[in-house]
């Protein structure tokens, strides 16, 4: 009878643990998606998100964010530009934190909580709105960008804590963010106050970006271009984005196992022992190798694109200055889960035997059950990059050579016509990965 | 048969009434976890807005500079500035008994806004070059240029609005403009700046926007300036005990 009982208590658990063991995480559901996308096979990583979407609706969210990145890399920013939208005012209404979603996900995973997205990428969605509409007619560019610049400021005082502090005050700036407040605000060839305004702070967030200076120089002094010419700005997401995977959190696993053996040795009843570790979804680079792209215009080498912002690096900063609080939650998570088996041995008085150690072997279970939220904006670039090029009035054919990180060419060059007009802007984004160029360059000119 | 012996067996109501007892222990475990997480702060609330009426108080900035603080630069700016530039009707003297002939409407080209304050004001540049061009053109002291000829000007001369005060870049200016059927008498420029005093963690911002007016002709020119300050405080004690001080509400 009492193991007739004791099954009873035991064998929801499994089979809830059963449930959760045949869905696969989202790190490794997507891992097709990225290598189809790396290789450049756009195609297949559109057939495999849609998949993929269908199967998981609740991961609409991260997955319309790589099928924007897609529809990017396949010439159709209009499209993407409706996903991305999408996506920022969804993570705009979930970021609140809701009592009911923490307390669900302290009794199963942070997979109970609606994704709001990563810091890093509640930012790059907006810059990547801009970037989309840029590619476009422009027309909202300049509010996506004032959105980026906002939305990092409120991202790092929203985290400022009553005692003074601020977890999130060492976060690196998006320069991208300002950098394209710049070169808007410079083709109003009136605002260059504002433009100056934004290279200096580019020039401050990301020193290495070696054509700041010049561009400061340019809109604190300069104008715009010379008569007769225009301005074509290249974007280039190059690399491999960094993605989440779960990894067991060894220190506060045998931490928390020296915890509950001292803690069950002065309690009525035996803690359940620990026997999962704690694991934790961290961030991991692999950028791959592509460097940056090389831009020729006719026989001109006009340059290559140098990087403004490293995701990759962001990214993995951002997360080691949370990590305490990622970490502080999955333990809290475990000390509830063990008070609460705790809790019924005692409300039950099976302190010892065999109904005991079936509550502890569920509590083990339940712990094990615990899956760290690796949902993340797997189809992110390693680094953003940008090039400007002042070219003469009229038609132009850029040829785009993906460079490896020593300089040397990682594939064939793709072409892509321009039209310059006086005194204007011209846009163009192109994706580069270890495969050479993806997709099509997307391009505002006609 | 001891009910605690877990070799017996346990009864239904046995085990509920153990398992109610248990609820609050597991429940206490949950808030205890709750509270370490430092994460619950309530129900997940959606964005609401309305219209606000016309004279309804606005929001008031609490880090930087908003309407609250704009507006009334602007207001008082273009006020200064327009009164000094209101001409009464010409009465010819030649000819008694005939209408006053009223002045010829000064042609002005607002070059723009310049943002040399401590903040980045965002969207409120824009906002602030439509009032201040939309005021000059109501108040028929003066005629403004539409903005759009403006930008084509500096686009098609490559000047930088700093530029124009140079007399032969002003006069090269003048000269395309007039080629587009936009004669100018004047070019205004509006600029934001600030100055700032700190008191331990509060401080004091103050603004002033300032309207400068150069004759195309002569380069001569006039300027008029509005100023305000604010107050941004620590805390709501901090903010009382200023508006104590000052006797505001």
């Amino acid at each position: 009878m009492i193991r007739g009982r004791s099954r009873s208590l035991i064998v929801p658990l499994a089979a809830a643990l059963a449930a959760a063991a045949g869905c696969a995480p989202h790190v490794v559901r997507l891992q097709p998606v990225r290598a189809a996308f790396q290789r450049g096979d756009v195609a297949e990583a559109e057939r495999l998100l849609a998949a993929d979407l269908e199967g998981n609706p609740d991961d609409a969210d991260v997955l319309l964010l790589d099928r924007a990145v897609v529809a990017l890399a396949d010439g159709r920013p209009a499209e993407a530009e409706r996903m991305l939208r999408r996506v920022r005012d969804h993570f705009d209404a979930v970021e609140e934190a809701d009592a009911a979603e923490q307390a669900a996900s302290l009794l199963s995973d942070d997979g109970a909580l609606a994704y709001a997205g990563a810091d890093h990428e509640k930012v790059l969605v907006r810059a990547m709105l801009a970037i989309a509409n840029l590619v476009q007619d422009g027309d909202d560019a300049e509010a996506y960008s004032l959105q980026v610049v906002e939305k990092q400021r409120t991202i790092v005082a929203e985290a400022a804590r009553p005692d003074g502090t601020n977890p999130k005050a060492s976060y690196r700036q998006v320069a991208l963010a300002p950098y394209l407040r710049g070169i808007v605000r410079e083709a109003t060839h009136r605002d260059y106050d504002d433009a100056a305004r934004g290279y200096a702070e580019v020039v401050a967030w990301e020193p290495g970006f070696r054509p700041g200076p010049v561009h400061l120089a340019r809109a604190s002094g300069g104008s715009h271009s010379p008569r007769g010419h225009g301005v074509v700005h290249v974007f280039a997401l190059v690399g491999h984005g960094p993605f989440k995977a779960d990894v067991a959190e060894v220190p506060t696993s045998q931490a928390l196992l020296i915890a509950g053996e001292l803690a069950s040795a002065g309690l009525p009843a035996a803690l359940p022992p620990t026997l999962a570790p704690i694991r934790v979804p961290r961030v991991i680079a692999a950028p791959g190798n592509a460097g940056s792209v090389q831009v020729a215009v006719g026989d001109w080498s006009a340059g290559h694109t140098d990087t403004i912002t490293d995701i990759s690096r962001m990214a993995a900063e951002q997360e080691e200055a949370m990590l305490p609080w990622v970490v502080g939650r999955a333990v809290a998570r475990r000390t509830v889960k063990k008070g609460t088996i705790f809790g019924v041995k005692q409300g039950l008085g099976l302190n010892s035997g065999l109904p005991a150690v079936a509550l502890d072997v569920a509590g083990v279970a339940w712990e094990a059950a615990e899956r760290p939220d690796t949902r993340c904006w797997s189809l992110l670039p390693d680094r953003i990059q940008v090039l400007r090029l002042e070219l003469p009035v009229g038609r132009h054919s850029l040829d785009l050579r993906p460079l490896d990180r020593a300089g040397r060419p990682l594939g064939p060059a793709v072409s892509r016509s321009v039209t310059v007009a006086d005194g204007r802007n011209t846009y163009l984004l192109v994706h580069a990965t270890d495969a050479g160029i993806v997709g099509r360059p997307a391009t505002s000119s006609p | 048969m001891h009910p605690r012996d877990p070799a017996v067996s346990i009864g239904r109501r046995f085990f509920l009434s153990r398992a109610c007892a248990a609820a609050p222990l597991a429940t206490a475990g949950a808030a205890l976890g709750a509270a370490l997480c430092g994460g619950l702060t309530g129900c997940r609330t959606a964005m609401f807005a309305r219209v606000m009426q016309p004279g309804e108080a606005g929001m008031t900035g609490s880090h930087q500079a908003g309407r609250e603080t704009f507006n009334p630069l602007i207001n008082e700016a273009v006020a200064k500035l327009l009164a000094r530039h209101v001409e009464s009707p010409v009465q010819q003297v030649s000819f008694e008994g005939a209408e006053p002939v009223p002045p010829p409407v000064k042609r002005i080209c607002f070059v723009g806004v310049e943002n040399r304050s401590a903040e980045d004001i965002g969207d409120f540049k824009e906002r602030i070059f439509e009032i201040i061009d939309g005021r000059i053109l109501e108040s028929q002291v003066f005629q403004s240029v539409n903005r759009r000829f403006v930008e084509a000007g500096l686009r098609d001369s490559r000047l930088r609005p700093d530029q124009l005060l140079v007399p032969e870049n002003m006069r090269a200016f003048a000269v395309l403009m007039e080629q587009q059927g936009q004669p100018i008498d004047y070019l205004l420029y509006a600029t934001i700046t600030s100055g700032t005093t700190r008191e331990n963690r509060d401080y004091q911002r103050d603004y002033l926007l300032t309207l400068e007016l150069v004759e195309v002709g002569t380069g001569g020119y006039d300027k008029q300036s509005a100023e305000l300050s604010k107050g941004y405080h620590h805390s709501r004690l901090g903010r009382w005990r200023a508006a104590k001080t000052s006797g505001s509400p």
